[in-house]
């Protein structure tokens, strides 16, 4: 391998007779003046000057080519590879055109490719086509995991990529883009089987209820143990979690009853007149009841008759009371505005909101688990809106208290790891979530907050917010809006860029502020496996599979089956099984299975026979 | 815009109708009426087909094959202040990192012994210089045949060139290969006989008087594949110990010529079948094998300008061999 052609500073062209080379490899070009400088692969090409490329001229045919190997001169022996190269670090001067260039060992390229221990990091995958220099690679970075290739698992071949999840005290945040099907929610498992590895406070907000950590992905070998089974635990909004009325904020009750049904200007209006901070459920429930009771009766005087004729002292107080609202607030609170509120708290109460708190979230985060949250999109926007506040501001009460020498109640710092990211702080307008979100990314950083932000739609995604993410991992992304987003905000290079529509399921560029370049990476095969990965189509394949089975078990020994005699064979298996068929619809099925093959129709003059 | 002179554009036109006068006759010829003449005049055409992969095995078995080409560049003005540098190779096809490279040089400054300067110019110029390059030529082969000692030696160019310009060593190199029972044929990409010509006139066939090259007779006529092997004693290559056939060897129109020695004659089948194997079918219709050959051998004019400012002092450069013209800017 040689140096070939004219070089720069930053670039140069190696030429070899024999080796082929592969983009992201890593060369040391041996340069008589300056020395060792490492490169990367950015383009490879091989090129044979007795087969070109001419449309017009003499093409080679293959006929030929076995000809003149017959004849003894094998022509593909004169193929030669060319790679370009550019320099990871800028040389002082252009490279000598004729440097010999090799291969570098492992130790020359541990500080560029491995930054941190293997149980200390996130062992995220492995860096591509470095098992050259894998070989003679420290015993802790071998055997850290499997890749899953074309239906298969893998052993390692290539230096692990390591992500040193404490370079995010530096460079905080993470993104991860990439189109459906290129492997992004795969790529999220594996983080947060990591962090579930690492015991780190994570909270997941999952809209898909895909984020389940107790499967074993059929391809792992069932022996091994699970050992994120106990590290994270599945929460419901409405079910296991819910929001403390008397913590909301009057923002935040809009914010949810937003989110229960679109809120008109002067139903939010109402809100911010009748909700009084610390209010719990039933005070302000009763309160928008009263007014609306107050306002059926349709006036003034029609209440106080109401006083005077009440039956109790306690129905006149009632009434009292609902007066004196009705005075207060019947002109500034139209009823239709007033039912419509009473309409959007029932119907989040069902859901079971405000019967739960936020309580178990914290607890899980004290211990260190990934704490995942489910709901449905609209639902979390607005219960992380609420949640995030709440944690986020007891972290920065205890940090802030830390500075100030005052005590406070600990709090650990924690990452907040979000699928679909762009529903949660969208572009260009406003999303309950998102001033939130906006914060953490500028300041959490200071608390211990981190953001990993799933998207697949990176320029549907908040400016501020993106350019705050540190670390971007850069799956398959088809779309040219999208590709030109990742390119404004990460340092990936032109030739990088144009591969993007085309890399694999799971491979990915992981774009790092940290290291100041861009590693080609593929993610490893996860341990555990999402609870809807069944194909719907095997599903409703093996449904159907099962009915014919079960009915052709229920009718196997009536047969055969005369077809003036269904009426009693109906009833004989209602007395046996307590399945009944309408008459239709028991020979519908049976004519389906004379279809299919599992029993025969024969015709006499009278009915059908099946048998 | 170029601004074309009226003139020129007239000159033009009458090359055009000169030449249509000229060939009219013969483009107009009917295809069927002039295969049948030459199936009874020239020679029977047959159609071939490739050889297979055992078949041509064989030829690597005993020895492969010798490719052989020249090249030359010239460097410098008119007489005689240029130099001709000129490089010959034998490539052998089984041991293709042993080229043997044979080079030569020529400037009318330094005319050698037997060169006459007082011969008339340009005439006596042209012959060195066509001796010179087919002599590195014929003794790259001669060497390459005893080194390798091959079953056939491929000359890029007709036979009977080197019989006429360097006859000596081609006798030598003749007499080589028939001792060694080597096959060697030449082929030629653009033939310059007039065979078939000379008899149409002979025949009557052609009512005007002109001299018409097979080149241009034979475009289009033979098939893929198809061949002419003329007849003994209808060329005068025959009287010079030379058989010769014409053949279509790729689906281009154009037709190549393959030269061999008549002792070797029964050969002629074989190889021109071998050729047709080792012709790409949408090619020019040379064999990939040789062109190989030729793009070794070739070097490019920056190369010897390179060399030659290299090796050359500089005073003697620009003294001889940098013309005037070569300054212009404009």
């Amino acid at each position: 391998m040689k140096v070939v052609g004219i070089t720069t500073q930053q670039e140069v062209y190696v030429g070899s007779k024999d080796k082929n080379f592969r983009i992201n490899e890593f060369l040391i070009i041996e340069d008589p003046h300056q020395g060792d400088l490492m490169g990367e692969v950015v383009e490879a090409k091989t090129y044979n000057k007795y087969i070109p490329l001419s449309i017009h001229g003499d093409l080679a045919d293959s006929s030929v080519i076995e000809s003149l190997k017959a004849i003894g001169y094998n022509i593909e022996e004169d193929t030669i590879y060319i790679a370009k190269i550019t320099l990871l670090n800028e040389a002082l001067y252009p490279i000598e055109t004729g440097s010999d260039v090799r291969p570098p060992a492992f130790h020359e390229v541990k500080d560029l490719m491995v930054q941190s221990d293997a149980d200390e990091g996130l062992v995220l995958g492995v860096i591509k086509n470095t098992d050259q220099m894998a070989g003679d690679m420290d015993e802790q970075y071998k055997n850290l995991l499997y890749t899953f290739e074309e239906g298969k698992l893998l052993d390692q071949k290539d230096i692990p990529y390591i992500f040193n999840i404490r370079d995010m005290h530096q460079y905080p945040h993470i993104g991860v883009f990439g189109g459906s099907g290129s492997g992004k929610s795969f790529g999220l498992r594996v983080i947060l089987e990591e962090l579930m590895k690492l015991n780190i406070p994570t909270i997941v907000l999952d809209p898909h209820f895909e984020m389940d950590f107790s499967e074993t992905e059929s391809y792992m070998d069932k022996g091994k143990i699970n050992m994120y089974k106990d590290r994270f635990k599945c929460m419901q909004v409405g079910f296991h979690i819910g929001v403390r009325f008397e913590d909301l904020s009057t923002q935040d009750i809009k914010n949810l009853l937003d989110a229960s049904g679109k809120l008109t200007d002067s139903m939010s209006n109402v809100v911010d007149i009748l909700f009084k901070r610390k209010d719990s459920y039933n005070s302000f429930l009763n309160r928008l009841n009263m007014l609306v009771e107050a306002q059926e009766e349709g006036s003034l005087d029609r209440i106080n008759a109401r006083i005077a004729g009440a039956a109790s002292d306690l129905e006149r107080e009632g009434w009292q009371k609902r007066k004196e609202i009705y005075l207060n607030y019947d002109n500034i609170c139209p009823y239709s505005s007033v039912r419509g509120i009473i309409w959007r708290l029932h119907r989040l109460n069902n859901e079971g909101i405000f019967s739960k708190d936020i309580r178990p979230i914290e607890e899980g985060l004290h211990m260190g688990k990934l704490i995942v949250i489910q709901g449905s999109t609209r639902i979390l926007q607005v219960f992380s809106t609420y949640l995030l506040n709440n944690l986020y501001g007891k972290r920065r009460g205890y940090k802030d208290a830390q500075y100030k020498h005052t005590a406070a109640e600990y709090f650990p710092p924690f990452i907040i790891v979000m699928d679909e990211a762009h529903n949660f702080a969208p572009k260009g307008y406003d999303s309950p979530s998102k001033s939130i979100l906006k914060e953490i990314s500028q300041e959490g950083r200071k608390y211990g907050s981190f953001l990993i932000l799933a998207t697949q739609r990176p320029t549907l995604l908040d400016e501020t917010i993106t350019a705050q993410l540190n670390t971007k991992f850069i799956f398959r992304t088809v779309r040219a809006s999208d590709i030109q987003t990742i390119k404004e905000e990460t340092d990936i290079t032109e030739e990088e860029s144009r591969r993007l529509p085309y890399l694999r399921t799971g491979d990915v560029f992981i774009s790092q502020a940290s290291i100041g370049r861009t590693i080609f990476s593929r993610i490893r095969a996860a341990i555990t496996t999402s609870p809807h990965t069944e194909n719907p189509f095997d599903e409703l394949k093996s449904r159907v599979e099962e009915d014919e089975g079960k009915f052709l078990e229920l009718i196997e020994d009536k047969l055969p089956i005369n077809g003036d005699d269904l009426i009693n064979v109906i009833k004989e298996i209602e007395e046996d099984t307590g399945i009944t068929y309408s008459f239709e619809f028991f020979k519908e099925k049976l004519d389906y299975l004379v279809d299919k093959g599992y029993i025969q129709k024969e015709k006499t003059p009278f009915f059908d026979v099946y048998k | 815009m170029y601004n074309v002179d009226k003139g020129l554009k007239k000159t033009i036109i009458q090359l055009n109708r000169i030449l249509s006068t000229k060939y009219g006759d013969v483009l107009s010829l009917d295809k069927k009426t002039f295969r049948d003449f030459i199936h009874e005049n020239v020679g029977t055409i047959t159609k071939i087909q490739r050889l297979n992969r055992e078949n041509i095995s064989l030829c690597a078995q005993k020895g492969g094959i010798l490719g052989v080409d020249g090249s030359n560049n010239r460097m410098g003005g008119a007489y005689p202040h240029f130099v001709e540098i000129y490089q010959g190779l034998a490539l052998s096809s089984i041991e293709g990192n042993r080229p043997i490279f044979k080079t030569d040089f020529y400037t009318p400054l330094y005319p050698e012994e037997g060169d006459n300067p007082l011969e008339d110019l340009s005439e006596g110029e042209e012959s060195i210089r066509k001796r010179k390059l087919s002599t590195i030529e014929v003794e790259a082969a001669l060497e390459g045949i005893k080194q390798f000692n091959p079953y056939a030696v491929f000359m890029d160019g007709s036979l009977i060139r080197y019989n006429i310009e360097c006859s000596d060593i081609w006798m030598e190199l003749r007499e080589e290969c028939e001792k060694r029972n080597i096959v060697i044929i030449g082929i030629i990409e653009d033939i310059k006989t007039s065979i078939i010509g000379k008899l149409l006139s002979e025949h009557g066939l052609l009512e005007r008087e002109g001299h018409f090259y097979d080149r241009e007779l034979l475009y289009g006529l033979l098939e893929y594949g198809e061949m002419i092997l003329i007849d003994e004693g209808v060329t005068k290559k025959s009287d010079e110990g030379f058989s010769t056939l014409f053949m279509r060897s790729s689906q281009s129109p154009a037709v190549i010529g393959i030269d061999i020695l008549d002792s070797q004659r029964e050969y002629l089948e074989y190889m021109a079948r071998l050729i047709l194997s080792l012709t790409p079918e949408d090619g020019r219709g040379i064999p990939l094998w040789l062109d190989i050959v030729d793009r070794e051998v070739r070097i490019p004019n920056q190369m010897i300008k390179g060399l030659l400012e290299s090796y050359l002092d500089r005073e003697i450069l620009e003294l001889f061999f940098v013309p005037e013209r070569d300054k212009r800017t404009l």
